[in-house]
């Protein structure tokens, strides 16, 4: 067990060291009006660090505000984004995965991957658009652009919205909450297509890989029904492979999620990239790598951790099978 | 009854045969790949076939609506946008820049990945260890992030969002040919080719990639569909085709503002992107199902 935790440890030291050279020669190189040539680039390296470590990641040109406040801000709502749609698309992508993987190859199989397939199939941006002029056709009443409307005054205390609008409820009575949720639900929608299909499609391979063994047989011939069987055996052995493959797709998800911000125009970290482009503010760049692929990287590692803790397959793979 | 079995010999197919005969029999997915090969002739040959030229203005039709809705002209079968522009010859020329463009990264990361996964899975120690770690940091950042990256050190134009797409693509094809190639290293007719004292190549060529043939049609699929979803998106944000050339993503950016009055011009590529989505994604899944039953 310790030996397992070492190595991650040790993966994510080197991973960080990687990212933060990445992020320091963006840095370099958007400093380039100031030559520094008889400067080594490794005492370079060491101030940019430190001034990392101590939270000095420099001032934005755009607002006046610190490049760290501005990135986890705008990161925030980014992940609410994400959190939001990934609860929704569990709900809904797990229990048809597992109806398309019992009955492979049948009807319901096919009905239910040709919806992962179009949901895969769509661009995001695209849609987006399509949804934004689904309110306006139908007369919804639904949002399309921004956080939250802008009438409403919320004191950031955890930079997630959804929550600050829910501990300022003494001063609008849920209605900030309510809105931010209405907010929220086009571009969920739109990033949940695509996180739906992938869901199904992983929920439904590794369903019909566990199927396939004999303990399942065994199952059968014992006689039970197909109900007991997936609650007794399959969901068991079938879910937690699900949990990295997922992983590996946290950066498309939250590639697109950037997308989904800028069509809808909620400040997220996509916005807030496009706006510091553009206007020419190329540290918030090196900002964005140490806090996304930061974000990634810790929580896969954490994911990991986890994923030994619960499946026992997982240790089985680690140890007894070297 | 007299049978005449004298002449009558069992024909072994190669495994290659065996599958290809399958999936002919699978109707839908043989639709599938003519209308693919069609995509590529046209993308070959895009600008033999467009009637008009796509930057060919008609003053006399202006943001005209598709043939089949009221208003719309026979002249121009998909309408036209706000400078009278024929929008079947717009989305025939912004298709070459997605389709060719993703056809030709998806070779390319095919090619180089292959090599490199293979080379990580098969050696061990600090060469490994440095191409894995280096592989984890590429994968913790996101595809758009990276463009926005190069877009930054570089200029925007088609050929550097090529390029920042391939750059994240690429993380992910290697780490599911090394996961493929891994899974397959334990298997005993692998042990017994070593044993017999194969070379790698010779390991790689009759071992282990006629029996990863599944997994890799399945990521060459993601990495295709990933391509064009990821050179629309960065069309779409502007970074990637510049002005006079025109892609898919870009078609939809350029008439987001026509959107209530001609909503046909940001619909039909979104349609365009979508079929040719579905269609390489029926065509290897026709190829996956052949594969499977063809290993049973």
């Amino acid at each position: 067990m310790l030996n397992y935790l070492f190595r991650r440890l040790n993966l994510l030291l080197i991973t960080a060291l990687i990212l933060s050279i990445i992020a320091f020669i963006i840095s370099l190189w958007s400093n380039q009006a100031r030559p520094a040539q008889d400067v080594n680039v490794f005492i370079l390296y060491a101030d940019y660090m430190g001034n990392l470590l101590q939270g000095q990641w420099g001032i934005s040109l755009i607002n006046q505000k610190s490049h760290m406040l501005n990135g986890l801000i705008a990161f925030s709502s980014t992940l609410e984004l994400c959190l939001v749609a990934l609860l929704t698309s569990i709900i809904i992508g797990i229990p048809l995965g597992i109806f398309s993987g019992i009955y492979r190859n049948g009807l319901l199989d096919y009905a239910i991957m040709s919806i992962a397939l179009i949901g895969l199939a769509l661009p995001a941006f695209w849609l987006a658009i399509m949804l934004i002029m689904l309110p306006i056709t139908f007369d919804m009443g639904l949002p399309v652009d921004g956080n939250i409307s802008p009438i409403y005054d919320i004191p950031m205390i955890t930079s997630f919205q959804l929550i600050d609008s829910l501990l300022a409820s003494d001063l609008y009575n849920l209605a900030a909450f309510t809105d931010r949720l209405t907010h929220l639900i086009l571009p969920s929608v739109v990033l949940s297509f695509f996180l739906t299909s992938e869901i199904i499609r992983l929920t439904r391979y590794s369903i019909s890989q566990v199927m396939k063994s004999n303990y399942i047989k065994a199952a059968n011939t014992k006689g039970l029904t197909v109900i007991q069987i997936v609650f007794r055996h399959v969901l068991k052995n079938a879910l937690p492979p699900i949990i990295p493959q997922l992983r590996l797709q946290l950066n498309t998800i939250i590639s697109i999620a950037m997308t989904v911000e800028i069509v809808f125009d909620a400040q997220g970290s996509g916005v807030w990239l496009l706006t510091s482009i553009k206007g020419g503010d190329y540290l918030a760049l090196s900002a964005a790598v140490i806090i996304i692929s930061g974000f990634i990287l810790l929580s896969s590692i954490v994911i990991d951790i986890l994923q030994m803790f619960i499946s026992p397959t997982t240790r089985k793979m680690l140890y007894a099978d070297k | 009854m007299l049978i005449n079995n004298e002449f009558n010999e069992q024909k072994i197919q190669s495994p290659l045969h065996y599958i290809w005969s399958i999936f002919l029999k699978n109707n839908f997915a043989v639709f599938a790949m003519w209308v693919g090969i069609g995509l590529i002739l046209i993308s070959l040959f895009a600008d033999v076939i467009v009637l008009y030229s796509p930057f060919l203005q008609d003053p006399e039709h202006l943001l005209s609506a598709p043939y089949w809705i009221e208003g719309g002209t026979t002249e121009h079968l998909f309408g036209t946008d706000d400078l009278g522009r024929d929008t079947l010859a717009r989305l025939i020329k912004g298709f070459q820049f997605t389709f060719g463009g993703a056809l030709v990264i998806t070779c390319a990361i095919t090619f180089v990945g292959a090599i490199i996964g293979s080379t990580a899975a098969l050696t061990r120690g600090l060469k490994a260890s440095i191409l894995h770690h280096l592989l984890d940091a590429l994968l913790t950042i996101p595809t758009l992030l990276i463009a926005f990256i190069l877009i930054v050190l570089f200029d925007p134009s088609y050929q550097n969002a090529l390029i920042a797409v391939s750059l994240s693509l690429l993380p992910q094809f290697i780490r599911g040919i090394y996961n493929a190639i891994d899974s397959q290293l334990n298997k005993q007719y692998v042990v017994a080719l070593q044993l017999d004292g194969a070379t790698n190549i010779r390991l790689l060529r009759f071992g282990i990639y006629p029996n990863i043939l599944e997994p890799i049609v399945t990521l060459v699929n993601r990495i295709f569909t990933m391509a064009i979803l990821e050179i629309a998106t960065l069309g779409f944000l502007g970074f990637g085709t510049q002005s006079p050339d025109i892609e898919l993503g870009k078609l939809i950016a350029d008439s987001i503002d026509l959107s209530y009055l001609s909503p046909w011009l940001i619909i039909l590529p979104g349609l365009l992107i979508f079929i040719i989505i579905m269609v390489v994604n029926i065509f290897t899944e026709g190829l996956r199902h052949a594969i499977i039953q063809g290993e049973d």
